[in-house]
């Protein structure tokens, strides 16, 4: 799970977008692209001292602008168990596939985590970049 | 095997995930938490993440939860050793007592800062940083 992944699985969700000068916006993540930028709704703006706040109804931040982005800490969780699932749906299809060619399906790879591979038939052997999730 | 890895981001961090790990970004705050997720500019997924400061002999700690590092504003990342946090000589407060005198200390060394660049500037010939704000 790539952080702009997670990103990605974060819309819709409550999140705190600080900036590098230091002004935060609370909402919700509409959308988001692979440079982080972003759209919020219902948008609480707070000045970089803290004194001052708006509210926005709906606000664009562009990506570069960004020092970090606060989210629910039950995403991780959630978006792990929205894998699994997706490997189980994958493992299951394609074990019915090969089942008429005898006990052949190589499910899923043992892993506790990773990324879904896209049925690849080589085995995937050496380093790779496994632990990034 | 070492050696095979090359000097990357994904390379020098691939042994960080799942670590305890401490994180200073470029205004200076601390955050300590376990490093998920990184991709190649460093963006870095934090979980479980506390925030800490520092006045003289005591700290004080903030839960944060979880967080998403844009990579550009990462100083430093380093492994906290698990043995060694116990016997820090250090006390821990309240974050509500040290807050204040955290606060004095950063606006302490900014003016020092402001300072030092100012007599740079006028006495020394150098050329005016933009300082943190980055002037984007």
């Amino acid at each position: 799970m790539l952080p702009l992944s997670l990103l990605n699985a974060a819309q819709n969700k409550p999140m705190l977008v600080e900036l590098k000068n230091g002004e935060t916006f609370n909402g919700h993540l509409v959308n988001c692209d692979n440079f982080m930028n972003i759209t919020l709704r219902e948008v609480y703006q707070t000045s970089a001292e803290g004194d001052k706040f708006w509210k926005l109804k709906e606000c664009y931040i562009r990506g570069s602008t960004i020092k970090y982005l606060r989210v629910p800490d039950t995403l991780l969780d959630a978006v792990k168990e929205e894998q699994n699932r997706a490997r189980e749906a994958g493992r299951s299809a394609r074990g019915a596939h090969v089942s008429g060619a005898g006990p052949r399906g190589r499910g899923a790879p043992p892993r506790g985590r990773g990324m879904i591979r896209g049925g690849g038939g080589a085995v995937r052997g050496g380093r790779g970049r496994g632990r990034g999730m | 095997m070492d050696s095979l890895i090359p000097f990357t981001t994904s390379g020098s961090l691939v042994d960080c995930v799942d670590r305890k790990m401490l994180v200073v970004l470029r205004d200076g705050r601390k955050l300590q938490g376990v490093l998920r997720s990184y991709d190649q500019f460093a963006n870095l997924v934090l979980e479980d993440t506390v925030e800490r400061i520092y006045h003289q002999d005591a700290f004080a700690e903030a839960w944060r939860g979880l967080f998403l590092i844009r990579g550009e504003n990462v100083v430093l990342l380093g492994e906290i050793d698990l043995d060694q946090e116990d016997e820090i000589p250090l006390r821990q407060v309240e974050w509500t007592v040290l807050e204040a005198y955290h606060k004095q200390d950063v606006a302490n060394k900014k003016r020092r800062e402001d300072i030092k660049s100012q007599v740079l500037y006028e006495q020394k010939g150098f050329c005016k940083e933009g300082g943190e704000g980055d002037g984007y």
